[in-house]
């Protein structure tokens, strides 16, 4: 017959960390990430990031030593790529300069700033998550320098994530394409609306409301959301959509961003009060577009998707 | 000498967390890293006593939620966990290379799909990922490899060497 005295003391210490471990999981979840998890975690970081700051230094030579070695197979393959990139951007910046001075004098009529007025931090990449399930980038700006949560972080091709910590020296970056993010896009070609989701790595799932969208392989997704300056280029459609039971369309996009090997990021100092529409809010009858919680939630807090601000994009363009 | 290895374990794992974020950050063959910090968990849970591998296991574990977005004392039921098989079965095998590869190997497997599991169970769609046999995967392997290096390692720090005292002996 069993008794509690079968169980030897390593068993019983086992047992006894265990329950420990899964009280601190639930009163973590309970407190949504901030209360004593959250200040463990921000001193933890502030601590930490000395200590990251000092194995960085001493270790980087290795790390890029590897990563030389093995971008040298890989040259001559990128050198052609490049080319036709240089070919393909000189063509399209001939394009969009005169499309430039049409979204000016449209922005000018209808009162809005371009994303490209934002100020800017400009920070680097400190390090990563702790494990391969991090989705996760450390900067090495933090409220100090003005960096502050919800703001979003972009690299040269576009959205890489959003602020989620800030301790004085560094803050902690999620990426977009973690699996408790939704993103409100619009689709550049024709202005349709979807929610884009992380799915730890790879592609990024795209599902829009509309059955009849039009979605084609190479349409470029831009932000839509109030949480992030509207027309942030986020990702390339993968493949044409196709409809799901009727209910919504449904396809995948690879993020434009570099997300594998960013190194220097900026972020926009931005935060979802300014993508409120003055005003708007006071207008009975009128639905708000903005999210109007308040801002501290993060995308992990709440499966719902995101709703989408109805203000005029900029084509694309990261800023 | 029994704080000196205290201090000098605790210091260890701190490193390999700091390696974890900065060094592996670059030197990803096939877009991914080792875990380290559950290498080195089951490199000196292999030497310490039993409570003390235990602590270790759950000490680290900590460390690593408190560095990462996953709910506070995830990683460390994980880690725990796997400092209890290792205390379990360490008395069957030496220092036998072809032996501890594998457990290396399968003790990382495990201990990463208990992660998933749990981390869907407690909200961080860890299952959803879709690379997520590469991200089991790809870290169990090079785990197996720089066991060659860790274990010898974390026996040299703790001064100590691992004699099964019976085949059998669970």
């Amino acid at each position: 017959m069993w008794r509690p005295s079968n169980i030897d003391r390593t068993t019983g210490v086992f047992i006894a960390l265990l329950v420990l471990g899964l009280a601190l999981v639930t009163v973590d979840l309970r407190a949504s990430g901030a209360g004593l998890g959250g200040t463990l975690r921000d001193g933890t970081q502030a601590v930490f990031a000395p200590v990251e700051r000092g194995v960085a230094a001493i270790t980087r030579p290795v790390g890029d030593l590897f990563g030389n070695l093995s971008n040298m197979f890989s040259l001559g393959a990128d050198n052609e790529r490049l080319r036709q990139q240089v070919a393909d951007l000189q063509r399209q910046l001939q394009e969009t300069e005169s499309l430039k001075v049409r979204v000016s004098e449209l922005e000018a009529l209808l009162g809005i700033d371009p994303p490209g007025n934002l100020d800017s931090i400009s920070a680097q990449v400190l390090a990563v998550g702790v494990s391969e399930f991090d989705q996760v980038r450390v900067i090495d700006k933090g409220s100090s320098d003005g960096v502050g949560v919800d703001m979003p972080v972009v690299d040269e091709s576009g959205l890489v994530g959003r602020v989620v910590a800030v301790t004085d020296t560094v803050a902690r970056v999620r990426l977009i394409t973690d699996p408790t993010m939704h993103i409100a896009v619009r689709i550049e070609r024709t202005g349709e609306t979807g929610v884009l989701t992380g799915r730890g790595s790879g592609p990024m799932v795209l599902e829009l409301f509309n059955t009849d969208a039009s979605v084609i392989q190479g349409d470029l997704l831009v932000t839509a959301d109030g949480r992030f300056p509207a027309g942030i280029a986020v990702a390339r459609v993968r493949e044409a959509a196709r409809a799901e039971v009727g209910f919504s369309l449904r396809t995948t996009a690879n993020p434009v961003g570099g997300l594998t090997r960013i190194d220097f990021v900026k972020v926009l100092v931005f935060t979802r009060d300014e993508a409120t529409v003055t005003g708007l809010e006071d207008q009975s009858g009128l639905p708000s577009t903005v999210p109007t919680d308040n801002g501290t939630q993060s995308e992990g807090d709440s499966d719902q998707p995101p709703s989408t601000t109805t203000s005029t994009t900029l084509g694309g363009s990261a800023p | 000498v029994k704080y000196r290895r205290a201090v000098a374990t605790v210091v260890i794992v701190i490193v390999a967390a700091a390696l974890q974020t900065t060094m592996f950050a670059t030197l990803r063959p096939f877009d991914a890293a080792p875990a380290l910090v559950m290498l080195v968990v089951i490199a000196f849970a292999r030497h310490l006593p039993p409570e003390g591998a235990l602590l270790l296991g759950f000490g680290a574990g900590l460390l690593q939620d408190l560095l990462a977005e996953s709910p506070l004392g995830l990683w460390a039921v994980v880690f725990t966990t796997v400092a209890f098989v290792v205390v379990r079965f360490r008395d069957r095998m030496e220092d036998d290379f072809s032996l501890l590869g594998p457990f290396v190997f399968g003790l990382t497997v495990g201990g990463l799909t208990l992660f998933s599991v749990l981390g869907t169970i407690f909200g961080e769609k860890t299952l959803a990922d879709v690379g997520l046999i590469k991200k089991i995967a790809l870290p169990a392997l090079y785990n197996m490899i720089l066991a060659a290096i860790i274990l010898p390692f974390a026996t040299w720090v703790l001064g100590a060497t691992r004699r099964r005292s019976s085949p059998f002996q669970l």
